[in-house]
């Protein structure tokens, strides 16, 4: 499907991908405040949890099935691309090219693997007191244990994680200008000469792949534990 | 009188016995986490009740209560010198900051004595009962337990 922008301005974030990014963004929030508050509020955050899996989930087959700047395949370079692209913003002659640049793409991947540790491992939790992951009862309890662990230290690389994030887009629009927020808002950014624009996947294939990766989670957290 | 006085300070004497006798820490570690753990089941019985998980039984849910009203009073004894070691999760932040760790547990002690009354009441009281029991514990495993 051809990238149908605004006159001079072309499609780089799909609309999967923009309602991916606030949605989680809203939700990674929520779920911090919620398991702050705790007591009846863990309710919430374990079903915050388990839509940020279905969400995560969702983005693995659209890093494989979706648009261009969304695959994988289209925005992981090897690490001295990313290398190359941070000399490239110290002497200022960084090029702006539509989807990830080499160093956002390891921050994606970074990204991706941290919340899917602390998705998984809340699966997994028991508090002791009144709460417990929809898995905690089919494993050991040296494993419940040990996932408690990992998900309340993962918490504090996921609050740096997201601080990192927040402060290289920060970096992007104050230091060198380039406005990063609005195009995961809209989808565009200015066309300049010799860019292609990228190849933007169907979002009925996306609806598809988010209500399999939905369908999923519930039988994960509802049907299997009861099995 | 003088009998009465002499039952009075031969009880006196034996309170202090029992409370100056040497259990070896290790067995107040044990001691201690024997408690919890008993506590902790009958808890999440109760937690699992409050959360509409199983229906609540006014019976079952009571039973659950006296025994967790019956021993929240006991760890409280048990965190002795030397009792940081060993098989604990016993933080060291407890020794350091005795009082506040001792007003933590009196805070869980009241909330859990009433337990018993509420799983008798109905199950909105019993969800209230849980609830400000349930922060107390998380007080102080916030502080003062090892991840």
């Amino acid at each position: 499907m051809a990238a149908a922008g605004p006159a001079g301005r072309i499609v780089v974030w799909d609309a999967p991908v923009r309602v991916f990014h606030w949605v989680l963004a809203v939700l990674v929030v929520f779920s911090f405040v919620t398991a702050k508050i705790a007591g009846a509020w863990l309710e919430w955050h374990m079903r915050s949890g388990y839509a940020i899996l279905a969400l995560l989930l969702f983005r693995l087959a659209w890093g494989v099935l979706g648009s261009s700047t969304a695959r994988f395949s289209g925005f992981v370079r090897g690490p001295g691309a990313a290398m190359r692209h941070l000399r490239d913003i110290a002497a200022k002659r960084h090029a702006v090219q539509p989807g990830h640049n080499p160093l956002g793409g390891w921050m994606v991947l970074f990204m991706v693997a941290v919340l899917l540790t602390q998705a998984i491992s809340g699966l997994f939790v028991d508090d002791e007191i009144a709460t417990q992951g929809p898995l905690a009862v089919k494993v050991s309890n040296a494993l419940v244990g040990r996932m408690t662990a990992i998900h309340s230290f993962n918490e504090w690389v996921l609050v740096g994680m997201v601080a990192l994030h927040v402060a290289a887009i920060a970096f992007y629009g104050l230091a060198l200008r380039v406005n990063l927020v609005g195009p995961m808002w809209h989808g565009t950014m200015p066309a300049s000469a010799g860019t292609q624009a990228p190849r933007i996947a169907s979002t009925f294939l996306a609806a598809v792949l988010l209500a399999i990766s939905a369908g999923f989670v519930y039988w994960l957290v509802v049907i299997f534990p009861k099995a | 009188m003088k009998k009465l006085a002499i039952a009075l300070a031969f009880a006196a004497s034996a309170t202090a016995i029992a409370a100056t006798a040497q259990v070896k820490p290790e067995d107040q570690v044990k001691q201690r986490r024997s408690a919890y753990a008993v506590m902790g089941f009958n808890f999440a019985n109760l937690a699992a009740m409050a959360q509409e998980k199983k229906p609540y039984n006014k019976e079952e849910a009571g039973r659950s209560a006296d025994l967790v009203a019956a021993l929240s009073d006991y760890p409280r004894g048990h965190f002795g010198a030397g009792t940081d070691k060993g098989e604990t999760k016993a933080r060291a932040e407890i020794w350091q900051n005795r009082a506040d760790f001792d007003a933590k547990m009196d805070k869980m002690i009241t909330a859990t004595k009433a337990l018993p009354q509420a799983a008798r009441a109905d199950l909105p009281t019993l969800k209230k009962a849980v609830a400000e029991a349930g922060g107390t514990c998380k007080a102080c495993h916030d502080d003062y337990r090892a991840k």
